[in-house]
């Protein structure tokens, strides 16, 4: 069943990058269409399949590929990743609009969006170390080719850094899932037959260092981050939604999953500092925020800022607090989605992104006055606003870490205070005031770029009034997660 | 008759002021809106759907005026009475003082059509009002406000003086006591508070005024569209001669101030006063409506104490040749509601033509409001050339000393469209729409 959601997506890249010159880009963009909403309508039929009560790996696959390396084309997915398999679904069709029809080179543009698709998957079912490798190094080629082609002015420079930073990223994942394999001398690097617990606590902590500092450079945090505004600022809007949304997620999903599930003794050592460096990317995100003059600039940090949050609650380590990282992961990769969508929109139909220039966008007649209501919706999620999916991930992001670090979450809390600040000088810029009359023959906004950002808004809105249906999802296996953590932790202590 | 010099400035240098070009225009005996065939079209279009709900506030105007007077709870002000919709007007129909429109003198049939169904369907008036789908008569009150307020400042005429004098106070008193003649309490009140009455007709002798101007302008903008659509008119000067000439036709019409209280006439200001139509109504109306007005509220906020406001209210420059037409907010702006109030009556060519430019259907509202300012400059342009014909010397003049005085007048009138938010050189472009 998963490989059926793993290799749609590449056959639709391979049908769709051998269709005659002939199609239109409008024609092909339907064609990805039916591709994506295939995949997403099968996510969604797994989830209906997925045994709510059990916390372990359901949909499992298993075929011995290359034995000899201990490479294993082995499939499954538990609470953690099906939700992440959702969101990638639902993003790829928001992607997928929120360009306009008319895209340079489009069967190449449509079929590095699918293999996208495709990479993340790949990652997020593998249960089997390298083969989570492969897929975590082969999506950055797609996205690396995203910006380069189809990126703003300085997409060279942008993509570059990005390709340099993240391959970096890949190679230090591979070197400590290496490390860990050839430590305690595994013949298979298939999840299940992976430990730890016969390392010494010194090369637990080195080789948790390199998986946190590989991670650490994707989702990215501070110090790690610096490849993030150029390449957000510079790819194209569905490129953003797609590095920001679920990219990044992998790997904070790489932090728990591998960090915080196969070192969980080590994680309580390192916790304090993991949850010191979160807190300093939220404030750094926030802060940083407030300083810009592009919006996209200031969503991408933001993103730096949300992303610090599930960095202190997964150093938490608390079941609360792992529930509450994951739903970040999740309210997170919709808003900034919806975010990044709306910026995108913005900026096609005024021409800028620069705060100095927009202004009263929130004009009945010759603004943008629906695209300004979702953007204002948007903030206001980000900024945690009870209601929306944002304030419950938050919520129990705050109160699951409190116990644990009460200073660094109450500094995460007046951040997400300045989060309303930056997105208050947005808004107010953005939307407000009186529309130049000089300026304002944008045109209109259509259905089609309208309807991905009312399905998301739908979405933050309708997780935010009932979250159990996320909640639940999640539960049991970060449950799980979280009494290992401790479990562990408890034993260390005893001896 | 204003005609077009052969070689109207051989005489004179070129101006060296900063709207040189448009001066140069008036000086050949054309307008300040540049002649286009598109210009042409887009002003004629708006004067046919300004003129039918001009038709509506005009004898409102006068309804209130005349016969609702002082009525201290005017809810019915707006539900004009079959009456004063079979008015003659005097510049249309066969009886006309002066036919100007060879159309009916009472109200114009698409007034009547709209006035029963609106835009929605056939139903009693009290639920078309309560449904605000009626015309917007708040629009003609504004602009009645606005007289009524740049009145004490402007100089032009004796109308508003007049206002101050004995003779009107005591018109007034005889027509406050007879319409309060049978209720006591009222006529204590005028008794403790005589001053706020008193303010309360000077402010209707403003609707008569208004109303009695606009009587005037509607049967023109019609008959200019007529014209127009039997292949009249080959430019934008020959529109603003027309006007030009129909303010020198009319330009002795009486205003006056008459009440009707139990079927006996009481004359507030008498016709014998010998107001002109020209001096008190036009003028001022030019002065007040297209340059000053108010700031107003919900276009922009201004900070009077920030000096957004200027302290005189003779620098005051909110008027349409100034307003930027973009509304914020809700509809319940001036300017909004009188582009709401054409929208309803634009000929076919003027809705096809904003059909196909900026969002068509979506912003026909903010198209037809800068038509209507480009339609306001050319009738302020027939202003300054009817006051440049009254005043000073013809454009084919031999004398170059008395061209150069028409170059300082016009140079003069070009002076208040040197600050920022003077909309002429936006005018000066087709794309500006």
């Amino acid at each position: 069943m998963l490989s059926f959601l793993l290799w749609l997506p590449v056959l639709g890249a391979i049908i769709i990058g051998f269709l005659p010159g002939k199609f239109e880009p409008a024609r092909l963009r339907q064609i990805t269409t039916i591709f994506a909403v295939i995949i997403f309508a099968w996510t969604i039929w797994l989830l209906t399949q997925f045994d709510l009560n059990n916390s372990g790996w359901q949909f499992s696959e298993y075929l011995s590929w290359v034995e000899p390396i201990g490479l294993s084309y082995s499939l499954a997915v538990d609470g953690l990743s099906l939700p992440l398999l959702a969101l990638n679904g639902l993003l790829t069709i928001i992607a997928i609009y929120s360009i306009g029809e008319n895209v340079d080179r489009p069967r190449f543009y449509y079929s590095l969006i699918l293999l996208i698709n495709a990479g993340i998957t790949g990652a997020l079912a593998a249960q089997n170390l390298l083969l989570f490798v492969i897929f975590y190094e082969l999506e950055l080629i797609p996205f690396y080719l995203m910006i380069a082609i189809w990126g703003g002015e300085k997409r060279g420079y942008a993509s570059i850094k990005f390709l340099l930073y993240t391959a970096v990223s890949g190679l230090l994942v591979l070197a400590a899932f290496l490390g860990i394999a050839f430590l305690n001398g595994a013949t298979s690097f298939d999840y299940d037959t992976i430990t730890t617990q016969q390392l010494s606590l010194n090369t637990q902590l080195i080789l948790l260092t390199v998986l946190l500092v590989g991670f650490g450079i994707k989702i990215p945090l501070v110090p790690l981050h610096t490849w993030l505004p150029d390449a957000y600022t510079e790819a194209s809007p569905a490129v953003t939604i797609l590095l920001g949304g679920i990219l990044a997620k992998l790997g904070t999903y790489g932090l728990i999953r591998f960090g915080l599930q196969l070192f969980p003794e080590t994680w309580s050592t390192v916790a304090p500092g993991l949850a010191f460096i979160g807190t300093v990317s939220v404030l750094y995100g926030a802060l940083s925020a407030i300083a810009q003059k592009d919006i996209k600039r200031m969503v991408a940090y933001s993103s730096i800022g949300h992303m610090g949050y599930i960095l202190v609650a997964a150093a938490a380590g608390t079941k609360l607090s792992i529930l509450g990282a994951v739903a970040q992961m999740i309210a997170h990769g919709l808003i900034l989605a919806l975010l990044f969508h709306l910026v995108g929109i913005v900026e096609r139909k005024v021409g800028t992104r620069d705060l100095d220039v927009l202004n009263g966008l929130m004009n009945p007649v010759r603004g943008l006055p629906l695209t300004s209501a979702l953007l204002i919706t948007a903030g206001m999620a980000s900024a945690g606003i009870p209601g929306l999916v944002g304030f419950v991930a938050e919520f129990i992001v705050f109160q699951g870490s409190f116990a644990t670090f009460p200073i660094e979450t109450l500094l995460c809390i007046i951040a997400s205070g300045l989060t309303a600040v930056y997105f208050v000088i947005l808004l107010n810029r953005t939307c407000f005031g009186k529309l130049d009359s000089k300026r304002a023959y944008y045109p209109p906004v259509l259905r089609s770029e309208t309807i991905p950002a009312l399905v998301l808004t739908a979405i933050i809105f309708f997780l935010g009034i009932q979250p159990n249906w996320l909640l639940s999802l999640i539960e049991p296996t970060t449950d799980l997660l979280a009494i290992n953590a401790n479990q562990t932790e408890q034993i260390a202590m005893d001896n | 008759m204003v005609q077009t010099p052969i070689n109207p400035t051989a005489k004179l240098p070129p101006s060296t002021h900063q709207f040189a070009d448009i001066i140069h225009r008036l000086e050949a005996g054309g307008s300040m809106l540049p002649d286009t065939p598109e210009n042409l079209m887009q002003i004629i279009g708006i004067y046919k759907a300004y003129a039918i709900p001009m038709d509506f506030y005009w004898r409102d105007l006068l309804y209130i005026a005349e016969r609702v007077f002082l009525e201290p709870l005017p809810f019915f002000k707006y539900f004009l009475p079959q009456e004063y919709l079979d008015l003659h007007n005097h510049y249309a129909g066969d009886d006309a003082d002066l036919r100007i429109w060879r159309g009916e003198a009472t109200a114009h049939p698409e007034l009547l059509e709209f006035m029963e169904k609106g835009t929605t369907f056939k139903m009693p008036k009290l639920l078309h009002h309560l449904w605000h789908d009626r015309i917007n008569m708040e629009f003609a009150e504004a602009c009645m406000r606005s007289m009524l307020w740049h009145g004490r400042d402007m100089g032009w005429g004796k109308f508003d003086a007049y206002l101050d004098t004995e003779e009107y106070t005591a018109n007034a008193d005889r027509a406050i006591k007879a319409y309060f003649k049978y209720n006591p309490v009222m006529l204590a009140l005028y008794k403790l508070f005589p001053d706020m009455f008193l303010e309360q007709v000077r402010q209707l002798s403003y609707y008569s005024n208004l109303g009695l101007f606009w009587e005037v302008m509607a049967p023109v903008f019609l008959e200019m569209s007529d014209i127009y659509d039997e292949g009249g008119f080959k430019g934008v000067p020959d529109a603003m001669n027309f006007l030009v000439n129909g303010i020198f036709a009319v330009s002795g019409r009486p205003i006056y101030h008459h009440v009707y209280i139990r079927g006996e006439c009481y004359e507030i200001i008498p016709k014998s006063k010998g107001f002109m139509w020209l001096y008190e109504a036009a003028l001022p109306y030019v002065e007040a409506i297209f340059y000053r007005t108010a700031p107003f509220r919900g276009t922009k906020s201004y900070n009077a104490q920030t000096k957004q406001v200027p302290d005189e209210q003779k620098d005051f420059h909110y008027g349409i040749l100034y307003a930027d037409v973009f509304p914020v907010g809700t509809a319940g702006i001036p300017p909004t509601l009188l582009m709401d109030d054409m929208s309803h009556f634009l000929p076919g060519y003027l809705q096809e033509y904003y059909q196909k430019h900026c969002r068509g259907e979506d912003d026909m509202l903010i198209q037809l409001g800068i038509t209507f300012q480009r339609s306001m400059y050319n009738v302020t342009s027939a202003v300054i050339q009817a006051l440049r014909q009254a005043l000073l010397y013809p454009l084919d003049d031999p004398n170059p000393k008395h061209l150069l005085k028409n170059r300082q007048f016009f140079e003069a009138q070009m002076d208040r469209f040197l600050r920022p938010e003077a909309r002429l050189r936006d005018i000066q472009s087709q794309s500006y729409r």
